[in-house]
């Protein structure tokens, strides 16, 4: 057991095994008291296990930590936060309909509730780190910024040594991602240690002083961020100079002109705005035009419209104002069902919550919205279905038992195939919509889907492809719209050495 | 007209003080996120234990401890299968309702025999010294028996419990987000089950204030739907405990504007005044007076990690 | 696997209902009331006689229909607690139609489908209005069948308290609170011809709406799109069914099946309207509609259990003096078993 002076926690080889995957192997790590570490990595790179482990909900497999200059090994996050280790997890846990203090009261104090007293407290603090916070504002009423800062002064006020943010900026608006930076170099000068963790390095960059990159389960580089090199460590997190895409990018577009391009627009979004329940604008003026075979990317950090514009094209909610058409339909008022019948194809970004009903077989949720077809005198025509099922599960390369088997069943990278193959055999396809489409994929899925995206858009169907991968899209898109604040603010050919202008577009900067 | 109106709120709170006990009650497990609809089987229950605990002692308290024992059981085993169990509380409450009726009937014949109504020892009404003689409505206010002031009191305390303390906090949080409270230290089976402990003492308290408080007998199915009216005030009430009693004051005032209304000469029927209280129900889940909303996870069983 | 696990669903309402009985039984001797006696005078009332088995069977056709109801609506994940309500109103549909002179007179049968229709269509629209509130305002679907419930059958009261509505004419202070007897031609036609036995044809009208409800909820493209919409209601949506009209259909249908029940009730057995004339049928049918897991047999199973249970325990208090009550004693035991062992079954059900 080692600790390395100044350091407040160390890890030791430290490693941690699932059943027969190993998530996490020979991890060794040392986090300063008044510094900043950011540990970087992919999804899946076992970011989250480390967390865990840290916190006590996890017990490692191999190796051990020191915390303060003692063994830690918590049995629980209770026993972490007591001891000095707090965490702001991903998804926030303040209950909406209760104000600040009195979130920030629950499990914290006993008896008759001093609001006013606590509220102080809250204010003091938040003053303390340079923001400013209202312990009487409604939970639910609050921005997500100020919903994390909530979260923030919970776990301040237990004075913790050490402070874990995972992920959190992918919730945050761009322009609040500065106040999240500044608070956090705040908490490290008050001489506490901060964990930042993420898989985009460049916005937290000028806050780090030191940077870990994990990559399947491993530690693959630390070093302090003055010395480092983006660029390496970028590469050092993706671990391949070839991404898939590339592959994917590198087959011939010969056949393009096979496919006569029909006249005219395959979808069309004009003026689209969406304002939400409580009037805040969500989409704005949204207008864009999609030729039938062209793939047009549209960039953006999450939560700058793309989920209201996924929606309001799928036909499941409606615009405060502005139009979209599909081949010349107007179909902004005629629901998911005209939708797709005027040749509307959607891939949703959350599969679980509009693609797909799990529970309900494979075959029963390829031709969700194609029953019709299997109906005679009201009664489904089950052995048909299945029959289909079971030819499009091959055509699309869909792995599962076979077409009754529950859907839950399938991995994630088959699930998205088969809503893929539901909707790019619709009869007629003319627009094609995919929402981060290869979200939580392993590699040859997220090669399959834009295979078969790039194959229809070759039979002229028009693609919109909503994702927050910019790699991506420049590997796959004709063309990058980039989204802001619900604005289209800019749009540039899908070049690789456009890649930094694009950049800029979707974080605010006005090229 | 003077005395008419005297009348009136006497018999408006009469008919309320029960709905009011056991909405106040309902209330506090209803923000924890279980709904009893099995109130008026637990209302039955104390009414039935109450009545017969008081005619075996002779003494009209132990009556009362007698129902919100036996309340407090009913509770207990609905609070051990919708927070353990995790069992559908809509499907146990209609089975409460059906056996507390079947049981106190049974009970009732057996023990009673027949259909015979025994008087039984009722609780003295109390006086409080100078405001009783206040012209007027004094009697109404100030002449009741002791089960209404300790029950107003109780009323109070539960308002204050859910504002102002952390048991109160509690109860909240893990009616709207119980993985929030959860990951905040709270127990949340352990404050669900306090809540609807709470709900069947105050249950106990409107059972033995309809037998041993009010009519000083027992009858079958005596509660006949005041559990269901005092869940409709809870309804009507947006969960808020103000606005609650206020709703199971109106209730009680619409169910007494049948006796008095046709002594003032005015024919409204009687069929739509009963009917007030559910159609004022029915427009307040409509959001038409007011968006209400229930608490987030009101009926919904929680496990960790699910 | 499966079908270790269907009887695991099967075995949970079959020990509910025989450990109730034995308490049941137990509760009998408790009460120094003779077992064996009790028992005889059950099986007295429940199959003794032509007439016995009649009106057990006429009280199952009006439980069965409304757990048929309840299961249809239960599949879009839609609760309808409103059947007491339904079966009210269908009721007083039934009776207005089957008081109306013209409608008496006339032919082919219609003087008894018109009213039945009349009792269909309103316990249709009472559910119906329960689910455009569950789309319109998002009012849950359990409170609104509830109180919906309860002003039905306060507008049961009402019509037999007014003579404005369907109250017998006042002659004397002693003029019940109730209406006249319908038209003999509005009355359903006996099954059997036998005049002992009260088995009306109310039975194959609940047999053939049963072969419909399996048909439609295991073979029909509508049903898949219920169980759809109750499963994933967005995920519906995106598909294109119309998830807001889909829920109101399912509510509306759940009423139909409610409202048919109460006029088969009236136009069946007591041809004129009173005040809870329904007696706890809803609630009834809701318990059977639960025990049966979703299957329609289950139903009519549990329906047929009911059914006797009521006539039996009618017969016992009325011979050996052992309370009618016994039987709710039983029933609410078995709601509250069946309930409570959810959890239990899923677990044994995922151990395999």
């Amino acid at each position: 057991m080692t600790s390395s002076a100044g350091s407040l926690l160390s890890l030791n080889n430290l490693g941690k095994r699932f059943g027969s995957l190993q998530a996490l192997e020979g991890v060794s790590l040392d986090v300063r008291a008044g510094s900043v570490q950011c540990l970087l990595g992919e999804n899946g790179a076992g970011k989250s296990t480390l967390c865990n482990l840290i916190f006590g909900v996890y017990e490692p497999s191999e190796g051990d930590m020191v915390f303060d200059g003692a063994a830690w090994a918590p049995e629980s996050p209770a026993v972490a936060l007591e001891k000095g280790i707090a965490m702001v997890h991903q998804h926030f846990s303040l209950v909406p309909r209760m104000t600040v203090v009195e979130n920030l009261m629950l499990g914290q104090v006993r008896g008759v509730l001093k609001r006013h007293e606590f509220g102080a407290r809250i204010r003091d603090i938040a003053e303390n780190f340079g923001f400013t916070l209202d312990p009487d504002a409604v939970v639910g009423e609050l921005s997500v910024g100020e919903r994390q800062r909530a979260e923030i002064v919970k776990c301040l006020m237990r004075d913790p040594k050490l402070l874990v943010l995972d992920e959190p900026t992918a919730v945050l608006p761009p322009g609040e991602i500065g106040a999240l930076l500044d608070i956090c170099r705040r908490v490290a000068d008050s001489g506490r240690a901060v964990i930042l963790v993420t898989h985009k390095l460049a916005e937290i960059a000028k806050v780090a002083d030191r940077v870990a990159v994990l990559r399947t389960g491993r530690l693959v580089a630390d070093e302090s961020m003055a010395e480092a090199d983006m660029g390496a460590l970028v590469h050092a997190m993706v671990g391949r100079e070839l991404r898939p895409l590339d592959v994917a990018l590198a087959e011939t577009d010969e056949d393009v002109e096979a496919s006569e391009a029909p006249k005219g627009f395959a979808l069309v979004c004009d003026g689209l705005t969406v304002h939400d329940r409580h009037g805040a604008v969500r989409l704005d003026n949204f207008t864009l035009e999609i030729r039938p075979g062209e793939i047009v990317g549209l960039a953006g950090v999450e939560g700058n419209g793309q989920s209201e514009l996924g929606m309001v094209l799928a036909g499941l909610l409606r615009p405060t104002e502005g139009h979209f058409y599909i081949a010349g339909n107007d179909l902004t008022h005629a629901g998911a069902a005209a939708v797709t019948a005027a040749g509307g194809g959607i891939v949703p970004e959350d599969r679980h919550a509009v693609a797909c009903v799990t529970a309900m077989s494979v075959a029963e949720n390829m031709f969700l919205n194609k029953l019709d077809r299997f109906t005679r005198f009201g009664l489904l025509q089950r052995g048909a279905l299945n029959a289909a099922a079971q030819k499009q599960m091959q055509e699309f390369d869909v792995r599962a038992a076979g077409p009754e088997v529950a859907f839950s069943g399938l991995s994630g990278g088959n699930q998205q195939k088969a809503v893929l193959a539901r909707e790019l055999t619709l009869d007629p396809l003319v627009a094609l919509v995919a929402a981060q489409p290869t979200r939580g994929l392993d590699v040859s899925a997220v090669e399959a889907v834009y295979r078969q995206i790039r194959a229809a858009a070759r039979r002229g169907v028009g693609v919109l492809l909503i994702s927050s991968e910019l790699d991506e899209l420049l590997a796959v898109a004709d063309r990058v719209a980039v989204l802001y604040r619900g604005r289209l603010v800019g749009e540039r050919p899908a070049e690789m050495n456009e890649r930094g202008a694009i950049g800029a577009l979707m974080s605010g900067q006005v090229a | 007209m003077e005395e008419m109106l005297a009348v009136f709120i006497a018999s408006t709170l009469r008919l309320a003080m029960p709905l009011m006990l056991a909405a106040s009650g309902e209330l506090v497990s209803e923000r924890a996120g279980v709904l009893n609809l099995s109130l008026e089987g637990m209302m039955l229950t104390a009414a039935f234990f109450g009545a017969l605990g008081s005619w075996a002692s002779g003494n009209p308290y132990l009556g009362v401890a007698c129902a919100i024992l036996a309340s407090v059981v009913v509770s207990a085993v609905q609070a051990w299968l919708s927070v353990n169990l995790r069992a559908n509380q809509l499907v146990v409450g209609i089975g409460f309702n059906i056996l507390a009726l079947g049981a106190t009937t049974l009970l009732y014949r057996i023990i009673f025999g027949g259909l015979s109504r025994e008087e039984i020892p009722g609780l003295p009404k109390l006086a409080v010294k100078g405001l009783s003689d206040l012209p007027f409505a004094g009697t109404a206010f100030f002449q009741q028996s002791v089960i209404v002031y300790v029950g107003l009191a109780l009323i109070v305390l539960i308002w204050a419990m859910l504002n102002h303390t952390s048991f109160g906090l509690a109860v909240r949080a893990v009616g709207d987000e119980p993985r929030s409270a959860d990951k905040a230290g709270i127990p949340v089976a352990a404050t669900r089950w306090k809540a609807v402990l709470i709900t069947g003492f105050m249950a106990g308290f409107a059972g033995a204030f309809i037998s041993i408080a009010d009519i000083h007998t027992f009858t079958e199915n005596m509660t006949n739907g005041a559990g269901y009216l005092a869940l409709a005030a809870v309804i009507f009430g947006g969960w808020n405990v103000g606005r609650t009693i206020a709703a199971c004051l109106l209730f009680g005032a619409a169910t007494a504007l049948q006796f008095q209304l046709p002594a003032m000469g005015i024919h409204v029927p009687t069929a739509f005044l009963l009917m007030l209280p559910y159609l004022l129900a029915l427009l307040a889940v409509a959001g038409v007076v007011g968006r209400l909303e229930p608490p987030t996870s009101l009926t919904l069983p929680f496990q960790r990690g699910k | 696997m499966t079908d270790r696990r269907r009887l695991l669903g099967m075995a949970v309402p079959f020990v509910a209902v025989l450990g109730s009985m034995i308490v049941g039984l137990l509760l009998i001797a408790a009460s120094g009331k003779d077992v064996p006696d009790a028992i005889e005078a059950f099986m007295d009332g429940a199959f003794g006689s032509a007439f016995a088995i009649g009106a057990s069977i006429n009280r199952a056709v009006t439980l069965s229909l409304v757990g048929l109801g309840f299961i249809l609506a239960f599949r879009a994940n839609l609760t309808n607690v409103g059947g007491e309500g339904q079966i009210a109103v269908g009721g007083i549909a039934a009776t207005a139609l089957g008081l109306w002179p013209p409608i008496a007179s006339l032919p082919l049968g219609l003087a008894v489908i018109v009213p039945l229709l009349g009792g269909t269509l309103a316990g249709a629209f009472w559910g119906g209005i329960a689910g455009f509130m569950k789309v319109r305002f998002g009012t849950n679907e359990v409170i609104s069948t509830l109180l919906l419930g309860f002003v039905a059958l306060l507008a049961v009261y009402w019509c037999v308290q007014s003579t404005a509505l369907l109250r017998q004419p006042q002659t004397s202070s002693a003029t019940l609170p109730e209406s006249l007897q319908i038209a003999d031609a509005a009355k359903l036609p006996s099954l059997t011809g036998n005049a002992e036995s009260p088995l009306h044809i109310g039975l194959v009208i609940c047999l053939l709406l049963a072969v419909a409800t399996a048909i439609v909820l295991q073979r029909s493209t509508f049903g898949l799109r219920l169980r759809a919409i109750g499963l994933n209601e967005l995920a519906a949506r995106r598909a294109g069914m119309p998830g807001g009209i889909m829920m109101v259909v399912a509510l509306a249908m759940a009423g139909a099946f409610g409202g048919l029940a109460g006029a088969i009730m009236l136009q069946g057995e007591q041809y004129y309207l009173k005040t809870g004339f329904s007696s706890g049928y809803g609630f009834d049918g809701l318990v059977v509609g639960l025990l049966s897991r979703g299957s329609t047999l289950g139903v009519l199973a549990g329906a047929l259990f009911f059914g006797f249970l009521r006539s039996g325990g009618i017969s016992m208090e009325i011979m050996a003096q052992v309370p009618a009550a016994l039987t709710l004693v039983i029933q609410g035991l078995i709601v509250i078993a069946v309930a409570g062992s959810v959890i239990l079954v899923e677990k044994l059900q995922g151990a395999r």
